[in-house]
């Protein structure tokens, strides 16, 4: 070490024998009770639709604004409580629902029938991705005058859009899934002797479930936004229409406090599947594996 | 030490009375695979046998198709020449009889706790018929491996030497005619791979499985195996097969080991300057 041209600098060492007590600073303090209210997710938000409401309140008090173009928060939320009272609100939230879960449920059998024909065959891959590539950019809305055509007004042409609409986005993002699922997993799966369907409903499936999940997602949003759309153009045809119907009727006959109070009821029942069913779906699966934070 | 050429026995010491049948037959097996632009030959005319309780290592630089052998043996790829033979039984597809250890630690289940990899392996391998069995097997495999805390633990909570426990404790636990190792311990760590090895080599002392364990570490190639299998890249084919049997974590260090790892050293390092010198040869 000493024919080195620069030499180490070599310093004393030393140890520190007691430690000095920490004086005029807290170590650890508690928060004070604002600091830990205002931590909260739900308070905040919950801060900001309160103030929304508020300006909402305010505005039709002083702004003097004709109540059959813009009518109050009250007396929205008044008319949305005793829709729900009497039943009517429920009822009309059954009928959409009811063509929701009926397309949504379909449209999800047929993915997964179209999906495995794609996974055992190339041509079964090839049909699956021309078909998504056509029909993923249509809006399904699109197809509801032909729907009319064929199957006349009612229940099944709502179906038939609502599947459209789960159909393309749910085979799309779970086939994407399919095809980034580790070259690794696809030969422990073979190894253990898994082919055919068990292979993709034991190993394809579970390893792109955050996939399949998403694609979930979105085809719940679209078939949500398309059913209530599709609803606004009829929907009454057994002189019974679900949310849709209700909100375009109730405009129409200037009973705007209805319009309102549905369209919270829209955007409540959208809340709850996204926030509780697909957030404790999740929960349950993907991030329980660690697939998702 | 270079002169030998062409695929030549072990020369070190003399083998012990050969058991009557080799578990794995490996017979001048060509192996090529495709890529988007190029047909490559992974492995030319490879051969050679492993018997019972063998613990076969296959070494070899980078590219000398070491990895695409083994995929070959578990039945992922089909050789274009030559045949391969587990228990005189020609080798077609992948199956529970060879259950194989990669290096990449998304090798278990994610969706599966360390039970619920090690229960799959059991009831689709059609090694166990009832859940029950199933879990009992997996608990003694478990164990043997040291995750007993674990049982239902999620994969993605282990580090990566646990998660290469539960693999092995997986493939293990299917009491394959031959485990196939594809540098387990590559991804890890210098600590706990050592460890690892020492762990598989008690393993070993209790089951007596026999193994192909692929590395490209000479160290590794010596202490984890019973005999090496050495092979040159560019396409991989057979240049030796020596005997390490004696040496384990005990002796790193000591004469005969380095002796050994040296002369390792010089093939595959003698192989190159070779190689260069005959590139030509190999259209």
């Amino acid at each position: 070490m000493t024919d080195t041209t620069t030499e180490t600098h070599v310093r004393p060492e030393f140890v520190v024998e007691r430690l000095e007590a920490a004086r005029d600073v807290d170590v650890e303090r508690r928060l004070s009770l604002f600091e830990r209210i205002s931590n909260v997710n739900a308070v905040r938000k919950l801060t900001i639709l309160l103030g929304l409401v508020v300006l909402w309140e305010g505005y039709t008090w002083i702004g003097k604004v004709e109540p059959l173009l813009f009518p109050s928060f009250s007396a929205s939320a008044s008319v949305l409580w005793e829709t729900l009272l009497s039943g009517l609100m429920l009822e009309k939230v059954w009928i959409t629902v009811y063509v929701l879960v009926l397309g949504y449920a379909a449209g999800l059998f047929l993915a997964a029938a179209l999906l495995t024909f794609a996974v055992m065959t190339r041509i079964g891959s090839d049909f699956l991705s021309t078909m998504t590539a056509m029909f993923q950019p249509l809006p399904a809305i699109s197809l509801l005058p032909l729907a009319m055509l064929w199957f006349g007004l009612g229940v099944p042409s709502l179906v038939f859009v609502t599947i459209h609409s789960v159909l393309w986005a749910v085979a799309l993002s779970t086939h994407t899934g399919f095809m980034s699922v580790s070259e690794t997993l696809r030969m422990v799966g073979r190894n253990y002797g898994l082919r055919g369907i068990p292979y993709v409903f034991m190993i394809l499936v579970p390893a792109a479930f955050a996939a399949i999940l998403t694609g979930m997602k979105v085809g719940w949003a679209f078939a949500w936004r398309t059913l209530i759309g599709a609803e606004l153009v009829f929907g009454a045809a057994s002189g019974e229409g679900g949310l849709g119907w209700m909100i375009f009727e109730r405009g129409d006959n200037l009973e705007t406090p209805y319009v309102f109070a549905a369209l919270f009821t829209v955007i409540v029942i959208g809340l709850i599947v996204e926030n509780l069913i697909f957030r404790n779906v999740e929960i349950g699966t993907v991030q329980k594996w660690g697939m998702q934070r | 030490m270079a002169t030998g050429s062409e695929p030549a026995a072990g020369t070190a010491g003399t083998t012990p009375a050969v058991p009557a049948a080799p578990v794995l037959d490996v017979d001048g097996v060509t192996l090529q695979y495709k890529t988007k632009e190029h047909l490559i030959t992974a492995t030319y005319r490879v051969g050679f046998q492993t018997y019972p309780a063998d613990r076969f290592v296959i070494l070899g630089p980078s590219g000398c198709g070491k990895s695409t052998l083994l995929k070959g043996i578990a039945g992922y790829l089909h050789p274009v020449e030559g045949e391969m033979r587990l228990k005189g039984n020609a080798i077609r597809d992948p199956g529970p009889d060879r259950c194989m250890v990669f290096q990449e630690f998304d090798q278990l289940l994610p969706w599966k706790t360390v039970m619920g990899n090690i229960t799959f392996a059991l009831l689709n391998g059609g090694k166990c018929k009832s859940q029950d069995e199933a879990r009992e097997i997996a608990h003694e495999y478990i164990r043997k491996v040291k995750l007993e805390r674990f049982e239902d633990t999620y994969p993605h909570m282990l580090s990566g030497g646990m998660k290469q426990r539960v693999a092995i404790a997986r493939a293990m636990s299917m009491e394959p005619d031959i485990l196939l190792m594809d540098e387990p311990f590559a991804a890890l760590d210098a600590l706990t791979r050592r460890q690892m090895q020492e762990e598989l080599l008690q393993l070993w002392d209790d089951t007596r499985f026999t193994v192909i364990f692929v590395t490209h570490s000479i160290e590794e190639a010596v202490i984890v195996g019973s005999r090496i299998l050495i092979m040159s890249p560019h396409p991989g084919q057979v240049k030796a097969e020596l005997n390490a049997h004696l040496h384990t974590h005990d002796d790193v260090g000591g004469e005969g080991f380095m002796a050994l790892q040296n002369r390792i050293h010089g093939m595959i390092f003698a192989d190159r300057v070779l190689e260069e010198e005959t590139q030509p040869q190999h259209a």
